[in-house]
C-alpha cells in the first residue's frame, strides 16, 4: 500500500484499536448492547416485526424459506468478501465471475456432454483459476485490488457475453439438478444447506484459526504483518482464490434456482455483497469485522427486499431503504463512540483547568 | 471479557435464528383458492408482471389492466424488474406466491426461467395467465395472444393495398432475412398479396439488421433502383422511421407511401408530416384490459380450459384458439388516432 494516501484509514484503524482496549475496562453488558452486531440485530428484529405487521403473509415459514432461498447467492458472495475486506482488499469481480461460471457450467453440461457433478466440479475449478488470476495480480504483482478486480469485473462478464454472443441461454436442466435450487430438503431450501456449510467454514476460518487472525493483521498493516512473520502474499492470495471458488458455487446454485444460465447472471450482486459486509460492521479499511456481522447484514437486506414486496410497496424503495439502513446502522454504531470520545476530550480539557 | 462478549453475541445470533425458524405461523389461505367464492365475498387480488416496469409499452398495458381492475372491483398489483431481468421476475413471482394473490398475469422475459416459479404458483392454487410473451404451456392456463403472425402479415398487406388502391409496386424492409418471426410475417404478407391483390408486385426484400440507419440507406437505394415504387413496407419497428427519413430526404413525401410495424411514439412526427401513412401494432391498453378480465374470470372459475369464446367487459367477445385468447386483428395507428397513444 502506498504511503501517505491512507491517513484517514490509518487513523480510523488506530481509533478502533484503542477503543478495543478501552472496551475491556468498561462494563461488559453495556458494551455488548452498543456493539455494531447487536444494534444490527435489533434493526433486523424491528424490520421483521414492522413488515410482519404491515405486510401480508410475511412472517410465515414459507416466506422465511423464500427469503433464505433468494439470499443464498448474495450471502455466499458476502461470506467470501468478508475475509477479503478484512485484509484491506476488495473484490468487484465476484458477480461477473458468477455469470461466467454459470454459462461455463451450462457449456460443460450441454455442449461437452458432461454429467452434472463433473460439470459442477469443472466449474468450481474454473472459479478457482479465475480467483487465482486475481490473486496473482494482487498478491504477487502487488497491484491495487480495486483496479485489478475492476479489470476482471469487465473481463469475466465480457468473456461470458463473448462465449454466448449475449444471446445463448442454457436451459432444460434435469429435475435432479433443479432440486438444489427449487426444492426443500429437511424442511429448508436445499441450497440453504450449502450456504450453512459455507457459513460454518468461513466462521471457523475467520474466528477460530490463525488464518483469520492473520487476515486482520494484514488489514491493519501489511508491513507489520510481514515483519510479524505472516506470509502476507500467500494469505492474500488465499482469500481471492476462495472468493473464486465460492463465486462458482454461487453460480451453480443460481443456475439451479432459475433453471437457466445466461451471461447476465448475477449482474450487480457484487455491490449487494459489499453492502452486506459493510452493513455487518466490517471496516472497509480492513482489520475489523466478523462473519456473523456479515450474516446479519445479508439478512437485513434480504428481509427488507421481501418485506417491501409483501407490504405491496413499490420495489424501487428497496434500493433507497438499503441505503438508509446502511447509513443508519453505521451511524448508530459510531455515534455512542463519538459521544464518549467527545466526553473524554471534554473531561481531559477540564482537568488542567481545575488544576490551574 | 472479550470472550464473554463473543459468547453473548453468538447466543443472540442463535436466538434470533431460532426465532426466525420458530415463526412457523400458518399462512393465511389465499383469499379465493380455485374459485370457491365466485363473484362476491373477498376482494380478489391480481398480480400483473411486465417484462420491465419502465418500458412505455408495458406502462400502457398496465393502464388498460388498471381500468379492467377498477371495473371488476379487484385489487391490481403492478410490479416488475426495472430492467428486463429473469431472476428478478422469478423473485417477484415467488413473493406473490407467499403473499397469497389469487391470480398472476405474466409477460415472460425467459420461458424456462420463469416457468418453474409459475408452476409453483399453480401448485399453490394460484391461477396463472400469460400475455405478450408466453411461458411453457404447462406453467399457465391461458396465453393472451396479442397477434398471430398471420394477423400481422395480413394486416400489413391489407393496409398497403388500401394505400395503393390494390395496384402497383412495393418493396419490403425486414429486420433480418433469417429471424424466425420476420420470416413468418413476410410469408403471410406474400400469401395475402397472392390471394387478394394480384395486381400488386413486390420488387425487393432488403434487410436492415434492425438498424434505423441501415433501413434509411437501403430505402434510398430502393428508391433510385425502382422509380415506380409506390410503397415501402417494413416488418420491423426500426424500419419505419428509417424508411421515412429516406423518403423525406428524397423529396418523395406522399408520393412513396410508408407503413410497417411500429410503436406510435417513434413515428408520430413522420405520421403528422405525411411521410408515414400508418404504423401497425395492437392496442396495448386492450391487451392489459383483456388479460386482467381473463385472469379474474379464471380465478372465479368462469373461464375454463376448453372454452371457445370469452367476453371481456366493454371490449366484447374474444375468440379462444386452444389455450390462446386472441386479442384479434392488429390496430392501425394513423394521422387521426396516433396522438391518443403514448408508448
Amino acid at each position: 500500500m502506498p504511503d501517505g494516501c491512507n491517513f484517514s484509514g490509518v487513523y480510523l484503524k488506530q481509533r478502533e484499536n484503542y477503543s478495543h482496549i478501552n472496551r475491556t475496562d468498561n462494563h461488559g453488558f453495556k458494551k455488548v448492547l452498543l456493539r455494531h452486531e447487536t444494534i444490527l440485530l435489533f434493526v433486523l428484529a424491528a424490520e421483521w416485526i414492522f413488515f410482519d405487521v404491515i405486510g401480508h403473509n410475511f412472517g410465515t415459514y414459507d416466506n422465511s424459506c423464500d427469503i433464505l432461498r433468494h439470499s443464498c447467492e448474495i450471502g455466499l458472495l458476502a461470506l467470501a468478501m468478508t475475509p477479503i475486506i478484512l485484509t484491506g482488499g476488495i473484490d468487484l469481480s465476484v458477480a461477473s465471475l458468477l455469470g461466467l461460471c454459470a454459462i461455463l457450467f451450462g457449456k460443460f453440461w450441454r455442449d461437452a456432454g458432461m454429467p452434472i457433478p463433473l460439470a459442477a466440479a469443472c466449474t468450481i475449478g474454473v472459479g478457482a483459476l479465475a480467483g487465482g488470476l486475481n490473486a496473482t495480480l494482487i498478491a504477487w504483482l502487488r497491484l491495487p485490488p480495486l483496479i485489478v478486480t475492476l479489470g476482471t469485473y469487465s473481463l469475466f462478464r465480457g468473456l461470458a457475453e463473448a462465449i454466448t454472443h449475449g444471446v445463448d441461454t442454457f436451459t432444460n436442466f434435469p429435475a435432479s439438478f433443479l432440486f438444489l435450487g427449487q426444492e426443500r430438503w429437511l424442511g429448508v431450501p436445499a441450497q440453504a444447506l450449502v450456504f450453512i456449510a459455507a457459513v460454518i467454514f468461513f466462521w471457523l476460518l475467520v474466528h477460530r484459526t490463525t488464518f483469520g487472525r492473520s487476515f486482520r493483521a494484514i488489514g491493519f498493516s501489511p508491513e507489520g504483518a510481514h515483519y510479524a512473520g505472516i506470509p502476507v502474499g500467500r494469505r492474500v492470495a488465499m482469500v481471492y482464490v476462495l472468493a473464486g471458488i465460492i463465486s462458482a458455487i454461487a453460480a451453480i446454485i443460481y443456475t439451479a434456482r432459475l433453471g437457466q444460465a445466461k451471461a447476465d447472471a448475477g449482474t450487480g450482486y457484487e455491490l449487494f455483497a459489499i453492502t452486506a459486509v459493510v452493513l455487518g460492521g466490517t471496516s472497509i479499511f480492513g482489520g475489523v469485522g466478523s462473519i456473523h456481522g456479515t450474516l446479519l447484514g445479508v439478512a437485513a437486506i434480504a428481509v427488507l427486499h421481501s418485506g417491501i414486496a409483501h407490504a405491496l410497496l413499490p420495489g424501487e424503495m428497496a434500493g433507497m431503504l438499503t441505503g438508509v439502513l446502511l447509513i443508519l446502522a453505521l451511524a448508530g454504531s459510531i455515534l455512542p463512540k463519538t459521544i464518549s470520545d467527545l466526553r473524554a476530550r471534554k473531561a481531559a480539557f477540564n482537568i488542567p483547568k481545575q488544576t490551574a | 471479557m472479550n470472550f464473554t462478549i463473543q459468547k453473548l453475541s453468538a447466543f443472540l445470533l442463535i436466538a434470533s435464528l431460532a426465532v426466525l425458524a420458530g415463526c412457523n405461523k400458518p399462512a393465511e389461505p389465499p383469499s379465493a383458492s380455485g374459485g370457491n367464492s365466485p363473484g362476491g365475498g373477498k376482494q380478489l387480488t391480481i398480480a400483473f408482471l411486465p417484462k420491465s416496469k419502465g418500458n412505455a409499452y408495458f406502462v400502457s398495458c398496465a393502464k388498460g389492466a388498471q381500468k379492467a381492475a377498477d371495473e371488476l372491483g379487484v385489487k391490481l398489483i403492478f410490479d416488475g424488474p426495472t430492467d428486463p431481468d429473469p431472476a428478478r421476475q422469478n423473485e417477484i413471482v415467488e413473493n406473490w406466491i407467499t403473499l397469497g394473490v389469487d391470480a398472476i398475469a405474466a409477460a415472460c422475459e425467459n420461458k424456462e426461467g420463469i416457468s418453474t416459479a409459475l408452476r409453483k404458483a399453480q401448485a399453490k392454487g394460484i391461477k396463472v395467465i400469460t400475455y405478450d410473451a408466453d411461458a411453457l404451456p404447462d406453467a399457465r392456463s391461458f396465453f393472451v395472444d396479442q397477434a398471430t403472425p398471420q394477423g400481422i402479415g395480413y394486416a400489413l398487406m391489407d393496409e398497403a393495398a388500401q394505400l395503393c388502391q390494390s395496384n402497383g409496386e412495393f418493396a419490403v424492409i425486414t429486420g433480418s432475412l433469417t429471424a424466425e418471426n420476420q420470416t413468418e410475417w413476410r410469408k403471410y404478407v406474400e400469401e395475402r398479396r397472392a390471394a387478394a391483390y394480384p395486381n400488386m408486385k413486390s420488387d425487393a426484400v432488403e434487410a436492415c439488421d434492425d438498424l434505423k440507419d441501415k433501413a434509411q440507406s437501403e430505402t434510398t437505394a430502393l428508391l433510385s433502383t425502382y422509380p415506380n415504387l409506390k410503397l415501402i413496407l417494413s416488418t420491423t419497428s426500426l424500419g419505419v422511421p428509417g424508411a421515412a427519413e429516406a423518403i423525406k430526404q428524397a423529396g418523395k413525401t406522399g408520393v412513396v407511401k410508408n407503413i410497417g410495424l411500429g410503436l406510435p411514439n417513434e413515428n408520430k412526427r413522420y405520421v403528422h408530416d405525411g411521410v408515414t401513412q400508418g404504423v401497425i401494432l395492437w392496442k396495448t391498453e386492450d391487451l392489459g384490459y383483456l388479460t386482467v378480465y381473463a385472469a379474474d374470470a379464471l380465478a372465479k372459475g368462469a373461464l375454463k380450459p376448453g372454452d371457445k369464446t370469452f367476453k371481456a367487459g366493454s371490449l366484447g367477445t374474444f375468440d379462444i384458439q386452444g389455450d390462446n385468447i386472441m386479442l384479434g386483428k392488429p390496430f392501425t395507428f394513423n394521422k387521426d388516432n396516433i396522438d391518443q397513444f403514448d408508448f
